[in-house]
């Protein structure tokens, strides 16, 4: 078992990587030639040593609309996705042409949220938070935490101040200056286990939920300061949870196909029975949006797709025919949906509703049970 | 009178004339010897002999060879359904036997066998207690509708899709890795040497033909290392058909020339000892024989009979003036045996500077071939005016030799004019043209390397090519693999930081154009941590906790070492065409030079691409040193040969015209510089050369026997034009059959060699006296007693 470890030039200067990376950037440069130096060592070696903490930026190619995307967002009417390799990109045209952003790392992101045009945050592993104040284009790094060794799973803004990120192991971080500095308060939650968290969601006129491993479900009428456990209606894990248009009404959902529906802020929930042309789905569920008209969109493991236009009480289930695991979704201005998972990024040109009409593949997209 | 020819007789002349039984005693002993040797000889398909063993990517796969165990020797079978899919009962149960069936084949890895039939290939689900999995086939299947079509979505979750199954679902894969050495069936003391000709033809007749027979709706298609080295080992038995071919051809054409029966046995006899010397030999100095060494027999055949006309052309002329036999074969001896020997020479030489190509099998294709050009100085230049010293001519061949010498021919006088003041500067105008241009297209089109898809090795409408793209278009997979090894310390495969980098490096191959796709244990890492957290996407990457990494690769079979100080990097590439290896290889050199560090190296390579890389730099690189040296060793031999520079400048000209038109053709049919081509040019312009040693010797002669130029060209093709042309036609009749081989780079070098031998044919008859026209003053040479070794 071994830390990781930083690394360090001859023993002599170390650095702190909590700072935030930015404004530390040329200060570090000078400090690790200061230290080159005094330790006597040839400076065309720094850069080699230096290569794990200098800030690496991603890599700009054009395969990265391929690889994995985890989550896409809305910056007013720009989409704004992010993936591995610390890839974000953004589209102005509804998904058809895409932009790599310049990110500051080429770590795991998995979250991503806007509050307006401009203003907007990306979390990832090594706990990382990233914010950008140009709609998507550029970001730095607010916050980073390798001693972890653990990720950050989804993140949740009010407005450009206050915001909640969340994570694993129970990581519950806050901000109440846009992301300036970030306070662990993950001992507001009722957490002994540390079970991870996976989602975290607004529901209208209520508060807020965050779900998490082997059911863990925690909700907040005062948008963040005081949580309450709840009852779990599922034992397994949940990935995510979603507000619909009503008040106090909200979906959860996670491994096999479980989806519950609750219309009283969690007290009480119902199953929703999720069935394919083919039976029972039996996929995990892993992101959802709520579109503009009150359509909810939810997609998970095997291609699956599916929509409900009755405020979340049933879904049609559609599986797409490449099968590749589905991690968010959003819509475009059209309503046509925008998939993001395995694969990338595949805007379909469809909306949920003809997404729901469309038939089913020939294999079987569930277990016949 | 024979008194006097014994005084001018050398003693070389003396020592074998005057002990004729004891020269053919002892021909027969060795011949009865090395016949022995040459029946023992064997197929040697060594897998070290056909790549550079000495560049930096092979000693670095050399030196990991042991870590990267069983990445290559695989067979994979494709059991694909003419109609439907394979979720049928009746194709489940042929995939079983097949299973069943390839087991017991020699040399098979049974614990390793893979198909659907496999215990170890299983499902895996996450579910709320954690994983749920089994095997494909579950232990209750019966082949009812119900099971295939649990066993339809048991390989839906396996992820076997595009591996063990076909995309279409229309074919699934028994995997069959070998053993290259594994224990004797019969007695299990006893260690076997995997047979791949053996192996391949069992793969055809237990599996192939015996199945496509007995369920008609099957189709089988086989593909990896063992089986092509199969199908080249009868590429090759088929090749000694062609033998068979290229010595009754030549037998016609050369009854046709001697009209004597007696003399055209009496060389066809001579030069089969020779080729027959030439194997023993090869078998003593302990060769086998190998896809292009095999070739070797086929040039000695064709040297031999060409030096043998030339024998047989001097005894006729000389018999015109004696009546005893002996006497002609004397004289002829001594006429023929010094330009013999120099012609012999210059082949040698050629062959010789092949050895500076650093691949086993052209070294082994130099040295056999220098060898048997050494056996055609005893058997036909010896042991021929021996025996026809028994035999004799016939009194018809005689009769026509004089018929010949006395009556005038219209076709040489009329290609005499090559040598006409106004002729001779067009000529040379025209061949410059030419040259620009076809240097010029050459440059412009000629690639380095294979250009075929597929096995390069076989012909790309091949059974085994055919296979082999039916495997790639249902497969995710592709034939062509660059393996990079990641070297580090013991245990620091699974280190962080060699992770991490390896990652990055299969990011910028993936974003290299020609790559398909890498794996490496980071793939399989990344989905156990993958799983291990509910298969979350979110969870798909590198953690920064070495237990957790340490326990995500342990199922990464094959893809680390022992020690986990090795790791390799499977890069599948879309092609193995030189531009593409080139590209990749140079991105992971940048790559290399930026990450490597100590306890972290990142080092070229393995897999066949891996080995095409560096062979292609070997050919790169050598193809100017070939050439620069096999031009000035032929302009040397020329230069001791004729003491004049004008000499050689008019017999080297046109090899250089031959060489590059050979170029151009290559560059028009899509040929690449090879390892198979590349000797075409130093055999090409080696043999290429007797042509204009035997013409510029008589032209000399004749010139200073007084004759102006175009009179002494004509007499020149009147002596040795028909000679010359027959041995023109004799060496591209030997390697012409080639052309039929089913072995692709024997097919092209017989091709090219053919080109080769009858172009430099007509350039040294064209090009010669029209530079000879410019670079020789007949003044000078007239009444000289010349420098020239040929100076009588």
């Amino acid at each position: 078992m071994s830390e990781p470890k930083r690394r360090t030039q001859a023993g002599s200067c170390g650095y702190s990587p909590r700072r935030p990376t930015v404004s530390s950037f040329l200060s570090l440069r000078s400090v690790l030639a200061l230290c080159g130096i005094l330790a006597g060592l040839p400076l065309a070696a720094i850069p080699a040593q230096a290569q794990d903490d200098v800030v690496q930026y991603s890599i700009e190619s054009p395969k990265a609309v391929q690889g994995l995307v985890l989550d896409i967002a809305h910056a007013g009417k720009r989409l704004v996705a992010v993936g591995e390799r610390g890839h974000i990109l953004y589209s102005d045209d509804s998904g058809r042409n895409w932009i790599q952003a310049r990110v500051p790392t080429r770590q795991l992101l998995t979250a991503v949220t806007f509050v307006d045009e401009q203003y907007g945050w990306a979390v990832g592993h090594d706990a990382l938070i990233l914010a950008t104040q140009d709609g998507g284009a550029t970001w730095v790094q607010q916050f980073e935490d390798r001693e972890r060794e653990s990720p950050l799973l989804d993140i949740w803004f009010r407005d450009r101040q206050y915001g909640l990120a969340v994570g694993a192991y129970g990581a519950l971080l806050e901000t109440r200056n846009g992301g300036r500095s970030w306070d662990d308060v993950s001992d507001r939650l009722d957490n002994e286990d540390g079970q991870h968290l996976n989602g975290i969601a607004a529901v209208k006129n209520a508060g807020l939920v965050i779900v998490g491993e082997m059911g863990a479900l925690f909700r907040s009428a005062d948008w963040g300061q005081s949580w309450e456990r709840l009852e779990s209606p599922y034992e397994g894990t949940l990935f995510g949870a979603l507000g619909t248009a009503r008040n106090d009404t909200l979906l959860i959902y996670g491994l096999r196909g479980n989806l519950y529906r609750s219309a009283d802020f969690g007290d009480t929930w119902r199953a929703v029975s999720l069935r394919s042309a083919a039976g029972e789905l039996v996929f995990g569920l892993n992101g959802g949006t709520l579109q503009g008209d009150g359509t909810l969109v939810l997609v998970g493991h095997g291609g699956s797709v599916l929509s409900s236009v009755d405020d979340g009480r049933s879904f049609t289930v559609f599986n797409r025919p490449d099968r590749q695991s589905l991690s968010s979704v959003a819509d475009d201005s059209a309503g046509r949906l925008v998939l993001v998972g395995q694969g990338g990024i595949h805007a379909t040109g469809l909306t949920a509703e003809q997404i729901a009409d469309r038939p089913v593949a020939g294999t079987p997209a569930a277990k016949q049970q | 009178m024979s008194s006097h020819r014994q005084n001018r007789a050398g003693l070389l002349e003396r020592l074998i004339f005057n002990n004729r039984p004891v020269v053919i005693l002892l021909c027969l002993l060795a011949t009865l010897f090395l016949a022995w040797q040459a029946s023992q000889i064997r197929p040697s398909t060594s897998f070290e002999k056909m790549i550079p063993l000495e560049h930096p990517y092979i000693q670095n796969m050399i030196e990991y060879r042991d870590d990267l165990a069983n990445l290559g020797n695989t067979v994979r079978i494709a059991v694909a359904v003419k109609q439907g899919d394979i979720f049928n009962a009746q194709y489940m149960e042929t995939l079983r036997q097949i299973h069943d069936e390839v087991f017991y084949i020699n040399g098979v890895d049974r614990s390793a066998l893979k198909s659907l039939w496999s215990p170890s290939v299983r499902w895996t689900e996450v579910t709320e207690e954690g994983f749920d999995g089994g095997e494909v086939i579950p232990q209750s299947y019966d082949g009812s509708r119900a099971s295939l079509d649990e066993l339809r979505s048991n390989i839906l979750k396996s992820g076997q899709v595009g591996r063990l199954v076909a995309n279409d679902f229309r074919s699934s894969i028994v995997d069959v890795p070998l053993l290259e050495v594994f224990a004797d069936p019969e007695d299990q003391s006893r260690l076997l040497n995997l047979d791949y000709r053996e192996f391949s033809h069992a793969l055809e007749e237990k599996i192939r033909d015996k199945y496509q027979a007995q369920d008609p709706n099957v189709e089988i298609h086989i593909v990896g290392f063992a089986k092509k080295v199969g199908d080249l080992i009868d590429g090759l038995v088929a090749v000694v058909m062609f033998f068979g071919v290229a010595f009754l051809i030549t037998m016609v054409l050369l009854y046709l020339f001697t009209h004597c029966s007696r003399s055209t046995a009496a060389v066809l006899i001579t030069t089969l000892i020779a080729v027959i010397w030439q194997l023993g030999l090869m078998n003593l100095a302990g060769f086998g024989i190998d896809p292009y060494s095999m070739l070797v027999p086929f040039l000695i055949f064709a040297i031999g009979i060409s030096h043998g006309v030339q024998k047989i052309n001097g005894i006729a002329q000389q018999s015109s003036g004696t009546d005893s036999p002996l006497t002609a074969a004397r004289l002829t001896f001594r006429q023929l045996f010094l330009p013999g020997m120099i012609a012999i020479l210059a082949d040698a030489v050629g062959f010789i500077t092949l050895l500076i190509i650093d691949i086993g099998v052209i070294h082994e294709l130099a040295i056999g071939a220098s060898i048997g050009v050494a056996v055609i100085v005893f058997t036909n230049l010896i042991l021929l005016p021996v025996a026809i010293s028994y035999l004799g001519i016939s009194k018809r061949a005689v009769q026509l030799s004089k018929q010949y010498a006395a009556s005038n021919h219209p076709f040489w006088r009329l290609l005499s004019n090559f040598a006409n003041p106004v002729v001779a500067p067009i000529s040379v105008v025209l061949a410059l043209v030419v040259a620009i241009g076809a240097f010029w297209y050459q440059k412009e089109n000629l690639q380095i390397g294979d250009l075929d898809q597929g096995a390069p090795e076989l012909r790309p409408d091949s059974r085994y090519n055919q296979d082999n793209d039916y495997i790639i278009r249902h497969y995710s997979t592709s034939s062509d693999v660059l393996v990079v090894m990641v070297k580090t310390g013991a245990e620091g495969c699974s280190a962080h930081q060699t992770l991490s980098a390896i990652d990055e490096l299969m990011w910028k191959m993936d974003n290299t154009p020609g790559v398909q796709s890498a794996v490496s244990l980071v793939s399989v890492s990344k989905q156990v941590i993958k799983g291990m957290n509910e298969g979350s996407l979110k969870w798909e990457t590198l953690s920064r906790n070495q237990d957790v990494l340490n326990s995500s690769i342990a199922r990464a079979e094959g893809l680390y070492n022992n020690a986990c100080s090795l790791a390799p990097v499977l890069i599948f590439l879309e092609d193995h065409k030189a531009a593409t290896l080139k590209r990749v290889t140079a991105e992971v050199e940048a790559f290399a030079a930026q990450y490597n560090r100590d306890g972290l190296e990142f080092l070229l390579a393995s897999g066949n691409a891996g080995i095409e890389a560096a062979t292609n730099e070997v050919i790169a690189s050598s193809e100017l040193t070939i050439l620069i040296l096999v031009y000035l060793c032929v302009a040397g031999m020329c230069l001791i040969t004729f003491r004049s520079i004008a000499a050689t400048i008019c017999i080297v000209l046109p090899l250089i015209l031959t060489s590059i038109l050979g170029n151009a053709l290559m560059a028009f049919l899509g040929i690449g510089m090879k390892v198979a081509t590349l000797p075409v040019i130093a055999l090409g312009v080696g043999i290429g050369v007797d042509y204009g040693i035997y013409i510029y010797s008589r032209l000399e002669s004749f010139l200073r026997a007084g004759l102006p130029l175009q009179e002494a060209y004509y007499e020149t093709l009147k002596s040795t034009g028909k000679a010359v042309l027959f041995t023109g036609l004799c060496l591209a009749v030997g390697v012409a059959t080639w052309m039929f081989s089913a072995i692709k780079f024997q097919a092209d070098m017989g091709l090219m060699l053919t080109f080769m031998f009858i172009v430099n044919m007509f350039g040294a008859l064209w090009l010669l006296p029209a530079l000879a026209r410019f670079l020789i003053s007949p003044q000078r040479l007239a009444g000289k007693e010349g420098g020239s070794l040929f100076a009588h």
